[in-house]
């Protein structure tokens, strides 16, 4: 049989003394928190033990003796020995060191209160002991990869239990051997960190601040978006486009966010903790990138500069525009085109644009206090500035959208059209009813007609065709660009700089597993092993602690967009997913 | 099977080493084989055969359960057989069935209509590993349909092994497809040692077609599993008389003519009723029938049947009608029979050889002679002239056994691996001289890559370093609870009096 | 169960009788027995027709009078496109054929009327305002294309049309041929220089291609022996025209009209001598009676 002793590196030069700790169910191994050191009095052990399990639900012991001889102690070994008998249990460990030799010697003595299973093994054999020895602060703050949500009760794995364990026993740990008190512990509070006291302090100190931070944003942001989202975003137009436009959905998106972290429920599970925590870091990033921004931006006059240059851009694109309908009025790149469809197409889009050219001049005068009222947006943080801007892009490019709407359209009836009217040609005819293509002998004049409108239908091709593919490839450029923006409003919103900096600085809080190394390993004495944390690796924590977003992504595959584009159906490619809860 | 009746005692099954010879397979001889009983016949060889077809299980139909059938008598008989098919969906790999049937699901790709691609050359590296690891001696293809098949022939004859071949269907002449088909059926039947056809009309069908002597063709008609097939007269309602019809509903199978009859059939008898099972794109022309002459109460359609639910519906029926147009052999018309029913049938193809005239009627294919034939039978249902359906049965019962089949089949295979196989220059001088110039001239270039491809397999792997399988079957088997119950069976006298098993 | 049955086991005489073509019986024949009786049910050319070849070379005169139609149709527009002919007069000539053409099937035709007569005019109205309000547009499709591209779909539209035209049936005119035509027409009309041209163009089209198989066909039903000298006349009419815009062209036609009438028919006769066709029990039955009583 071999026992495995899970022993903390900090009691490695402990006093003598008690072992208090935890058998694990099930398995053959213990795990030991701390060291009570002598004198003590079995009474009062006994009932700080059982006070230490009511608080943190984790069934203590008293594992065994421990002893380091050091100069006045000789008597020391009987006397642990005979305390088996006041503290009794199914085994008894009797660990010794001997300073200035690395191995520990181990006895096991077996109490059994039942006699021996012949079944398995029979008399008690030699006990073969392993000691893992490991970091208990390390341990006691590390969270195990893939978390499972479950009850103390059942673990379904013995390093899993450890590390359980050592968490759950914080209330073990609050006796010091420096406390004035009936008992003395050692642990890993007794490795002298004074600054400890700070973090604890700076813990203790950091919850009212939240609270009161919280009720001041929290009350501000909440009379606002009462005022406006309940009231006018009701009524079916604005939410119709509000949940087009990206500002608002931001808006919403981060509102949620404001309710998760400000809220004083303390955080129950290490998920909810770090979702927390990653979103409020991200919140601070966003909001000094904004902040950064704004101060850029109102500086040196750059508003106005962006206004003076916003109406030429928009004027230029508009030239651009009309050259080319220009040049696809004429014989573009040499393809043969009809030309009286060419110039009713080319003369009723040119029309458009010069509406559009019309409307911006319009505008004009007051674009700069449109920008500077715009520009303070960015105060709640660049992704907001980013949404404004795509919105403000989408805004620009609506006369492209138009185009390429009706573009659309035209092609779509022409294709559909000419699929039709080819089955006319053949002879055959879609039966609607049994879904597939039958034969049908059709009148002369039907034969007639049809044949008359596919032969127009087919000479007219190309120029549609033409047109479509420009304006589609227009629209996809604008569509591209918004998608970019919002891949990197996704960055911002999504990745979690919390989690990622805790890897990066403290990468034992994040375990995937152990390592482990060996120590000592003389013949004659126990094995002995360090216990390593194996950090998660950095793709693992970006995939684990991505928060959700509303994050568009393609809706169609490359095969469906394709075919989409050639049958003329319009297309959307991003698709906004919801928000969804974890 | 044989070891243990020679000591007496049972012996635990033992497994044959690599290198047990296969030759000692026929020194193995039970005492109650046919030398002892002393018919005077020549010690039975066992063979180790291979069936190889595209149309296996999981797949439900007539092909399948014919090998089915015929591997397990031939089991029952001491031959060791193997199934070769291709993937279906994610059964692939080996599987066993009963009495330790070994099924290889080869991972090739179908094409249409369960049928494999062929390139006639890449199966054979999988084909060769079968072969080679089973030990194979005859190789056994079914259906002119399957690709693999074909294919399996064809490097059978390249790794010199012996072939069959049975043909399951009728085939016509006249148009494009028929005519390459044929070709194809010529080119790989021109060098087969034996080929099986189901009925004397298909042995005249496949000899035109594949322009074959006949003596290499044997006729063996299917079976039927009579103890699937028991009436049951309590399930019929005898206030009626009800006329089943049981097949899929395609052009093939005449469904037009049966839209003919019932109208003229129903108006002029009321208490007739039609029950219908089957699935196929003629069910619209019976779906249209029975809305014009609104016959919904006397005209039942079942839609698709499993093979399990057949039966059920046949006992409900006085008269099973069979309208096909063309049949080589028609397994329908002897279950019905065989389940106590009058059997009207139009003689096309085989169906006149199957069933003696006092339990069929037969018809002209056409409404009018369909619609007398079954006057006749439905006037003698009436009067009552009728055999009890029991009577029936037992007559049916004995007409078509599979363990009958399976005999027939081993001779087929004694008669094969009498032959030889044609070495690589005669096969070539066979293909081109028999198969016409054009086609004689690929095939010939098709067998000399394969063979080259062989030549190149057998040098990346050679033979005798292939793992040759474990039997579980045949004399050496290592299938564990069918050794004692085998060995309760040959206590047994042979020939057994009654089919009391599914052979 | 049979003895002795089974391949390679000889057949010895039996007292049980002759070998019968049965399966339910035990017969004392090895299974791979060969009778007498074996392939006595084979027949050979059982349906083979006997074709005189006069008839053939009569009913070969559809087809040749088809040919000669797309001449007449190619001589028209390109008379058109030289302008030898105007507009005008081919739409007066035009109107000049229908009526008589359409007078001369109404007496052919008799009791039976498929259509009411104001269903011909209304269809006659549709088709020429349709055509006449699309001219324009026509007229401008092939504008930008190049002359021997629009030459050469005409050309594989109209081989087409020739190929899938019903032969057999070709009253109601089949779909694919007669759109064919049309569009072959289209294509040709539009590289005519007025609307009007190809207005005429297109009415041509609709006669030649659509309607005169019909009355050919009416022609062919009730007056057996016009037949002949219609599609005499059609062909002559075709090589004269043809003659008249391209004397290679109309060689080449005579030529090839020749081969159909004349050569062809006799390839037919000679070949029927190398038939064999295989019937026997095996075939799959014809249904010859027609079914569709039943559901109709």
């Amino acid at each position: 049989m071999v026992l495995k002793i899970f022993f903390p590196t900090c009691c490695n030069t402990a006093d003598s003394g008690l072992l208090i700790g935890r058998w694990i169910p099930g398995q053959d191994s213990a795990v030991v928190l701390a060291v009570i050191h002598y004198p003590f009095i079995p009474g009062q052990v006994k009932k700080y033990l059982s006070e230490t399990q009511n608080q943190s639900q984790v069934d203590l012991a008293v594992l065994g003796s421990w002893s380091l001889p050091k100069d006045g102690q000789e008597g020391m070994d009987s006397f642990l020995k005979d305390l088996s008998t006041i503290f009794p249990n199914s085994r008894w460990l009797q660990l010794s060191r001997e300073i200035g030799k690395r191995g520990f010697a181990c006895q096991v003595v077996h109490n059994r209160i039942t006699p021996p299973d012949p079944a398995q093994g029979g008399t008690d054999k030699k006990d073969q002991i392993i000691f893992i020895h490991y970091d208990q602060r390390k341990v006691m703050l590390s969270q195990l990869h893939p978390i499972h949500e479950e009850s103390p009760g059942e673990e379904s794995s013995e390093l899993r239990a450890v590390f359980h364990t050592v968490a759950q026993s914080g209330p073990l740990f609050l006796l010091d051997r420096y406390d004035e008190g009936p008992l003395k512990l050692t642990h890993w509070q007794s490795e002298g960190r004074e600054a400890s006291i700070v973090v604890e302090l700076s813990k203790q100190a950091s919850v009212p601040l939240c609270i009161v931070l919280t009720w001041l944003v929290l009350l501000s942001f909440q009379l606002f978006l009462y005022v406006v989202c309940c009231r006018i975003l009701n009524i079916w137009p604005v939410q119709f486009i509000s949940s087009k436009m990206s500002t608002c959905v931001q808006t919403a998106y981060r509102t949620n966010h404001f309710q998760t972290v400000f809220s004083t429920k303390k955080a129950t599970s290490h998920m909810e903790f770090m979702r927390k925590a990653n979103i409020f870091v991200s919140f601070l990033v966003d909001m000094s990138l904004g902040l950064l921004l704004v101060s850029w931006l109102y500086r040196e006059n750059h508003i106005s500069q962006l206004a003076n240059t916003l109406v030429p851009v928009a004027d230029h694109v508009a030239k651009e525009l009309q050259e080319l309908l220009e040049w696809l009025m004429g014989a573009p790149a040499g393809l043969k085109m009809n030309r009286a469809l060419d110039q009713v197409l080319g003369r009723f889009f040119l029309y458009h644009i010069h509406l559009w050219i019309s409307y911006i001049r319009l505008m004009s005068p007051f674009i700069e206090m449109i920008l500077w009222y715009v520009g303070l947006s960015a105060c709640l943080g660049l992704t907001f500035a980013l949404s404004v801007l795509s919105d403000i892009v989408a805004l620009l490019t609506f006369h492209i959208y138009c185009f390429y709407v009706y573009g659309a359209r035209l092609y779509c009836l022409k294709v559909y059209g000419l699929s039709s009217l080819w089955r006319l040609f053949c002879g055959k005819k879609w039966n609607v009813l049994r879904q597939r293509v039958d034969s049908c002998s059709y009148d002369l004049d039907q034969l007639f007609i049809g044949t008359l409108l596919f032969t127009i239908l087919l000479f007219l091709l190309p120029t549609t065709a033409l047109y479509y593919l420009v304006f589609t490839l227009l629209r996809l450029v604008v569509v591209m660009f918004q998608g970019v923006i919002h891949l990197a409003i996704d960055l911002i919103n999504s990745f979690p700089l919390f989690a990622m900096g805790l890897r990066l600085c403290r990468s034992y809080r994040l375990a995937e597993g152990v390592k482990f190394r060996v120590l000592c390993e003389e013949p004659g004495t126990p094995l002995h092993l360090m216990m390593e944390i194996n950090p998660l690796k950095c793709s693992s924590v970006l995939q684990r602690y991505r928060t959700p977003t509303y994050s568009c992504y393609p809706r169609d595959s490359w095969v469906d967009l394709c075919k989409k584009l050639f049958m003329g159906e319009l297309i959307y490619p991003w698709k906004h997913k919801t928000t969804k809860t974890d | 099977m044989g070891q243990k009746k020679r000591s007496g005692r049972v012996h635990p099954p033992t497994c044959p080493s690599e290198t047990q010879p296969p030759a000692a397979a026929r020194t193995l001889d039970p005492p109650n084989s046919s030398k002892a009983r002393g018919f005077g016949r020549e010690e039975r060889a066992r063979h180790r055969i291979c069936m190889v077809s595209d149309f296996f299980y999981p797949n439900m139909g007539g092909v399948e359960s014919h090998i089915y059938q015929l591997s397990q008598c031939l089991i029952e008989k001491g031959h060791k057989v193997v199934i070769a098919t291709h993937a279906y969906g994610n059964r692939r790999g080996i599987r066993y069935l009963t009495n330790g049937l070994k099924v290889y699901y080869l991972p090739l790709q179908v094409m249409y209509n369960q049928s494999t691609t062929t390139t006639c050359i890449h199966s054979l590296p999988l084909l060769r590993c079968v072969f080679v690891r089973e030990r194979v001696t005859v190789v056994h293809a079914h259906s002119s349909f399957s690709a693999m098949a074909h294919d399996a022939l064809f490097h059978a004859k390249t790794m010199g092994l012996n072939t069959v071949f049975t043909d399951h269907s009728l085939f016509g002449f006249a148009d494009l497809s028929s005519v390459l088909t044929n070709k194809l059926l010529t080119v790989s039947l021109c060098d087969t040692n034996h080929i099986v056809c189901v009925s004397y009309t298909s042995k005249e069908n496949t000899v035109l077609r594949a322009a074959l002597n006949p003596d290499i063709v044997s006729v063996i008609p299917n079976a039927v599993d009579p103890t699937d097939f028991t009436p049951d007269p309590s399930r019929r309602d005898n206030s009626k008389i009800t006329i089943v019809v049981v097949s899929r509903l395609v052009y093939r199978k005449g469904i037009d003519l049966l839209g003919g009859i019932i109208p003229e059939l129903c108006t002029k008898h009321h208490d007739l009723y039609f029950l219908i099972g089957g699935e196929g794109p003629k069910r619209i022309v019976l779906e249209e029938v029975r809305e014009k002459y609104q016959l919904h109460d006397r005209v039942r359609l079942l839609g698709a049947l499993d093979h399990k639910d057949v039966r059920d519906v046949l006992v409900q029926g006085h008269i099973f009608l069979n309208t096909s147009l063309t049949e080589a052999f028609c397994m329908a018309i002897v279950e019905g029979a065989s389940c106590g029913l009058q059997v009207v049938s139009t003689r096309v193809g085989g169906i006149p050889e199957v069933l003696p005239d006092e339990l069929v009627t037969l018809c002209e294919p056409t409404v009018s002679s369909l619609c007398a034939g079954l006057e006749t039978v439905i006037a003698r249902q009436r009067s009552g002239k009728v055999p009890p359906p029991a009577d029936i049965h037992s007559k049916v019962r004995t007409l078509y056994t599979w363990r009958n089949v399976a005999e027939r089949t081993e001779k087929v295979y004694d008669l094969a691996c009498r032959q030889p196989v044609l070495p690589l220059p005669a096969r070539l001088q066979r293909l081109q001289s028999h198969c016409g110039a054009f086609a004689g001239f690929i095939f010939s270039f098709l067998a000399v890559i394969d063979f080259l491809f062989l030549f190149f397999l057998q040098w990346l792997h050679p033979d005798h370093l292939i793992d040759v399988a474990v039997d579980a079957s045949g004399p050496h088997s290592c299938w564990g609870p069918s050794f004692k119950k085998k060995a309760k069976d040959s206590n047994r006298a042979w020939p057994p009096g009654a089919d009391t098993r599914h052979c | 169960m049979g003895a002795n049955s089974g391949p390679g086991a000889s057949p010895c005489a039996s007292p049980v009788g002759p070998w019968r073509k049965v399966l339910y019986a035990r017969q004392p024949f090895p299974d791979n027995h060969v009778d007498r009786r074996f392939l006595e049910e084979l027949r050979r050319n059982i349906r083979v027709r006997q074709y005189r070849y006069w008839a053939v070379v009569r009913e070969t005169g559809l087809v040749a009078q088809q040919v000669s139609c797309v001449a007449v149709f190619i001589t028209l527009w390109s008379c058109m496109d030289q302008g030898r002919l105007g507009p005008s007069v081919l739409l007066w000539a035009a109107t000049g054929c229908a009526l008589p053409g359409y007078g001369l099937y109404e007496m052919l035709g008799g009791k039976d009327r498929e259509r009411p007569r104001l269903a011909d005019l209304q269809s006659a109205a549709v088709f020429l305002a349709f055509t006449f309000g699309f001219s324009p547009v026509l007229k401008t499709l092939t504008e930008s294309v190049s002359t021997d591209t629009v030459y050469a779909m005409s050309a594989v539209m109209l081989l087409a049309h020739l190929l899938s035209f019903p032969y057999t049936q070709p009253s109601p005119p089949g779909s694919l041929s007669l759109n064919a035509a049309l569009f072959a027409s289209v294509c040709l009309a539009s590289r005519l220089p007025g609307a009007l041209h190809t207005f005429a163009m297109l009415s041509w089209a609709l006669l030649v291609f659509a309607l005169w198989p019909c009355l050919l066909h009416r022609l062919r039903e009730r007056a057996e022996w016009s037949f002949p000298w219609a599609a005499g006349l059609v062909c002559a009419g075709g090589v004269g025209g043809l003659g008249a815009v391209w004397p290679g062209g109309a060689l080449l036609l005579s030529l090839a009209l020749l081969v159909l009438t004349l050569a062809c028919p006799l390839l037919l006769v000679c070949l029927q001598r190398h038939k064999d066709n295989i019937h026997g029990p095996w075939d799959e039955a014809e249904i010859r009676e027609d079914l569709s009583r039943f559901l109709s």
